[in-house]
C-alpha cells in the first residue's frame, strides 16, 4: 500500500530524515514512535506529501509521489489526515466540515454528502452536534469530527499525526477508542502518537525513529518487552517508568 | 453661513452626489475583487505570478493617485483610447485602492492559521478551491477593519477627479465656488455631503466587524 525505498529529506543542510525503508501493507496498523524532532511527523507527511521528499522512492498504491505526472489531488483523496490540532474549519458548521470535501473534491450530491457526513458523526458518537460550530466543541469532540471528516472520503489509508496531544488526559480515551474501532474494521494506518497503551494494544508493528532513522521495527510485544537498540530501551525507560 | 447656495445649487451639489457615490460604489466593489486576486498572486508557489503581484501593489501604491488619473484621462489618448473623466477616474481609483486592499487581504491571508491549508489540501482539494472555500472566507474576517478604511479613503480621494473632469461633487463645488466668489461656504456644504456618504460607511464597518467577531 504504502513503500519508502530509500528516501532522504533535507531541510537545507539538516538531514531529517535518513534512508527510510519501510512497507506498509493494506490493512496494517502501523505506529511511529521516537523522541520529539526525530522525524516522524515529518515521515508521516511525506505519505500524502505535505512535505515532498529529496530523493529516494516514495509509492502509495503504486503511484510516485516524487513523480511530476502525479496528480496529487487524486493521491490525496484516498488518504486521509487527522492532526495534532485538529484543524477544523472555525467558519464551517461541523456537518459543513465534514461534507465540504465530498462535494468539493469528489463532486459528491449535497444529499448524498450530507447523508454520509450524518452516518460518520454518528460513528464517532456525537450526532447530536452537526449543527454546531468547533469552537462550540470540546477538543476531544474536536478530534472526533475531525476523524468523522476524514473518513467521509472513504478513505482507503488514515494518516494519524499526535491526536491526543493537545487533548486534556480525559478526552484522549474518547479519540483512542475512535481510532480502535477503527483499526478493528481493517482500516490501514499510520500512527505518530505517545500513547504507548495504544501502540502496544492496537499496533501491528512499531516503528521506532530517532534523528531520522528507523532504528527499530517490530510486533508491539517484542517492542515494549525486549527492544534490541539501546536508544529505544533509553526512551522506553524514560516515558514508562514514571 | 450663506444656505442659500444651498438652497440655489442643490441641484448642482446633487448631481456631483450621485456620480460621487456611483464613482465609489464601482471602484469599492472592482478594487475588492482585483484586490482579492492581487493578493492570492502574491502568496501562491508559482512565482512569476508572484511578481507580477508584487511589482503591481508596489508601483500603484507608490506613485500618487492624481498620476494615475492623468494617465488614464490625459494619456490614453495617445493609445488611441479616450476616456470621459468620470471612466477614467474610477479606473483610476480602482487601481489605486486594489493595491492597499490588496496588501490587506494578503496580511489576513498569512494570519489563517497553517494548519487550514494543510487540512483542506491533505482531503483533496486544489489550491484555488482551498483559496476561495477555506483560505479567504477567514482572511476578511480578519481584514475587515483596515479595508473599512481603505473604503474611506476611496470615497475621500475621488474628490481629486475633479482635476480630471470628474462631475463628482468636488468639481461641483469648484464650479459653484467660480460661478459665486464664495469659498468657504461652498465647500463646508461639499463636506457635510461626503459624510453624508462616509459616516455610514465607518458605521456599517464597524457593525460588521461586530457581527463577526460574534460569530465565533
Amino acid at each position: 500500500m504504502i513503500s519508502f525505498g530509500h528516501v532522504n529529506k533535507y531541510y537545507g543542510d539538516f538531514h531529517v530524515l535518513k534512508d527510510i525503508d519501510l512497507t506498509i501493507k493494506t490493512g496494517e496498523v502501523v505506529v511511529i514512535i521516537g523522541p520529539s524532532g526525530s522525524g516522524k511527523s515529518t515521515l508521516l507527511r511525506c505519505i500524502n506529501r505535505l512535505e515532498t521528499i529529496t530523493d529516494g522512492s516514495l509509492t502509495v498504491k503504486d503511484v510516485h509521489l516524487n513523480d511530476k505526472k502525479t496528480d496529487i489531488n487524486k493521491v490525496r483523496r484516498k488518504i486521509g489526515m487527522v492532526f495534532q490540532h485538529f484543524n477544523l474549519y472555525p467558519h464551517k458548521t461541523v456537518l459543513e466540515n465534514i461534507m465540504l470535501a465530498p462535494i468539493n473534491a469528489l463532486g459528491i450530491s449535497k444529499e448524498e454528502a450530507k447523508k454520509t457526513a450524518e452516518f460518520y458523526l454518528d460513528k464517532v458518537g456525537i450526532p447530536d452536534k452537526a449543527t454546531s460550530f468547533p469552537s462550540q466543541l470540546s477538543g476531544g469532540q474536536q478530534q472526533r469530527v475531525a476523524i468523522a471528516r476524514g473518513l467521509a472520503m472513504k478513505p482507503e489509508i488514515m494518516l494519524f499525526d499526535e491526536p491526543t496531544s493537545a487533548l486534556d488526559p480525559e478526552m484522549v480515551g474518547e479519540v483512542l477508542d475512535v481510532m480502535k474501532a477503527l483499526a478493528e474494521e481493517g482500516m490501514t494506518m499510520v500512527v505518530v502518537t505517545h500513547e504507548m497503551g495504544f501502540a502496544k494494544e492496537v499496533g501491528d508493528r512499531i516503528v521506532f525513529i530517532d534523528q531520522g532513522k528507523i532504528l527499530e521495527e517490530a510486533a508491539p510485544v517484542e517492542f515494549f518487552e525486549n527492544p534490541k537498540e539501546e536508544r529505544a530501551q533509553v526512551f522506553l525507560s524514560r516515558i514508562l517508568n514514571h | 453661513m450663506d444656505f442659500s447656495i444651498l438652497v440655489d445649487y442643490f441641484d448642482m451639489y446633487w448631481d456631483g452626489f450621485v456620480v460621487t457615490l456611483k464613482i465609489s460604489l464601482i471602484a469599492l466593489i472592482a478594487s475588492f475583487i482585483i484586490g482579492a486576486i492581487v493578493a492570492v498572486m502574491r502568496i501562491t508557489p508559482f512565482a512569476p505570478l508572484r511578481w507580477i503581484g508584487t511589482a503591481y501593489v508596489e508601483f500603484f501604491r507608490n506613485i500618487p493617485l492624481l498620476i494615475i488619473a492623468f494617465f488614464f484621462y490625459f494619456g490614453t489618448p495617445a493609445l488611441g483610447l479616450e476616456f470621459s473623466g468620470f471612466t477614467a477616474g474610477t479606473i483610476a481609483l480602482t487601481i489605486y485602492t486594489s493595491a492597499f486592499i490588496g496588501e490587506a487581504i494578503r496580511s489576513g491571508i498569512l494570519a489563517v492559521p497553517k494548519g487550514q491549508m494543510e487540512a483542506a489540501r491533505s482531503s483533496g482539494l486544489n489550491y484555488i478551491q482551498t483559496m476561495r472555500i477555506i483560505i479567504l472566507p477567514q482572511a476578511i474576517k480578519i481584514v475587515i477593519p483596515p479595508i473599512g478604511n481603505q473604503f474611506i479613503n476611496l470615497v475621500k480621494n475621488s474628490s481629486i477627479l475633479a482635476l480630471i473632469a470628474g462631475t463628482e461633487l468636488m468639481y461641483q463645488a469648484d464650479l459653484i465656488s467660480a460661478k459665486t466668489y464664495v469659498v468657504f461656504d461652498v465647500y463646508i456644504f461639499v463636506a457635510v455631503f461626503y459624510l453624508i456618504i462616509t459616516i455610514p460607511l465607518s458605521l456599517g464597518v464597524g457593525y460588521l466587524e461586530k457581527r463577526l467577531a460574534n460569530s465565533n
